[in-house]
């Protein structure tokens, strides 16, 4: 987020927390797609991710006065969609349901890289444990460091780390006789 | 912290926008959402005088476990004047008694 960004959250922030509508709607149109975005991909399912997506955002509305800057909101948001979703998962477990790609009401601009192993990818995320899963998103999708990700999950930096490794080696153990695995370059590691 | 996956991975975690009216069903949410408070208003607005019922009713408690506590004090008191009254009675009985017994002597003295 660049600081005239920054400020201007800061600014529809102030006015939100003033009461301000029209300022709390700039402050959903902004960080919607992250959120909704993290609830789909914990809860694989549309319906429940924008309940889980809308829940954050009531609860934002409730706690505004709490919130202190635009770094302070995106933190938070994070939190409370990835908390939900898990709470969400721990109440419903998962039950088969269409894949994502084949609903309609999702499609998302046209797709970068190769389609099939980004399906298959999308599906042996979902079946990580709901932490795992969590961690593996706010790396991947949110591109926070492990340090960034146990602020937000409120766990040890060692066990988000552990999280990835092992959830990258069991991704990688199942890829293996995916046809878009074969693109994938060698076991490289860089620290 | 890097591997093959991340690059497959992020793309396959692109965010995606939410369904159209995302937006406006929240603001629905959020409409009904001062009619949940105001639920909570009457209560709040009851809950002085329901406050002052409640010390009128200790109040009067109080000052009927006074006005027992005077009656049982009175009645303690008209007991032991009574038990002094009987007391005296006895006492008056013993006397004249003890006197009587005295009087035939000093007539037999006299007598003789």
């Amino acid at each position: 987020m660049t600081d005239g960004a920054a400020c201007s959250v800061c600014d529809s922030l102030a006015r939100a927390r003033a009461g301000d509508a029209a300022a709390f709607a700039d402050l959903v149109r902004r960080h919607q797609r992250m959120v909704y975005s993290l609830a789909l991909r914990m809860l694989a399912d549309r319906h429940k991710a924008e309940d889980v997506a809308q829940e954050a955002f009531l609860q934002l509305h409730r706690k505004l006065a709490r919130v202190q800057s635009g770094a302070h909101l995106l933190f938070w948001l994070r939190q409370v969609a990835t908390r939900l979703a898990i709470d969400r998962l721990r109440r419903e477990p998962r039950h088969e349901s269409v894949p994502l790609e084949e609903d309609p009401g999702i499609a998302s601009e046209p797709a970068a890289g190769d389609p099939l192993l980004q399906r298959h990818l999308r599906a042996l995320i979902g079946e990580l444990p709901p932490a795992a899963r969590a961690v593996v998103l706010l790396r991947y999708q949110e591109d926070l460091e492990p340090v960034e990700i146990a602020e937000v999950l409120d766990m040890p930096v060692n066990t988000v780390k552990s999280h990835l490794k092992r959830s990258l080696a069991s991704l990688r153990d199942r890829l293996g006789g995916t046809p878009g695995a074969a693109a994938l370059p060698g076991d490289r590691q860089v620290p | 912290m890097s591997s093959d996956l991340d690059k497959p991975l992020r793309e396959a975690l692109r965010a995606v926008e939410p369904p159209t009216g995302f937006a406006e069903r929240l603001a629905a949410r959020i409409e009904r959402e001062p009619l949940r408070r105001r639920d909570w208003r009457p209560a709040r607005r009851w809950a002085p005088q329901a406050l002052a019922a409640s010390v009128l009713v200790a109040a009067l408690g109080m000052y009927g476990w006074q006005l027992q506590r005077e009656r049982q004090g009175l009645e303690a008191r008209q007991q032991l004047l009574e038990a002094l009254r009987v007391t005296g009675q006895k006492l008056d009985l013993a006397y004249r008694g003890v006197k009587d017994a005295a009087r035939p002597a000093t007539a037999g003295d006299a007598g003789a």
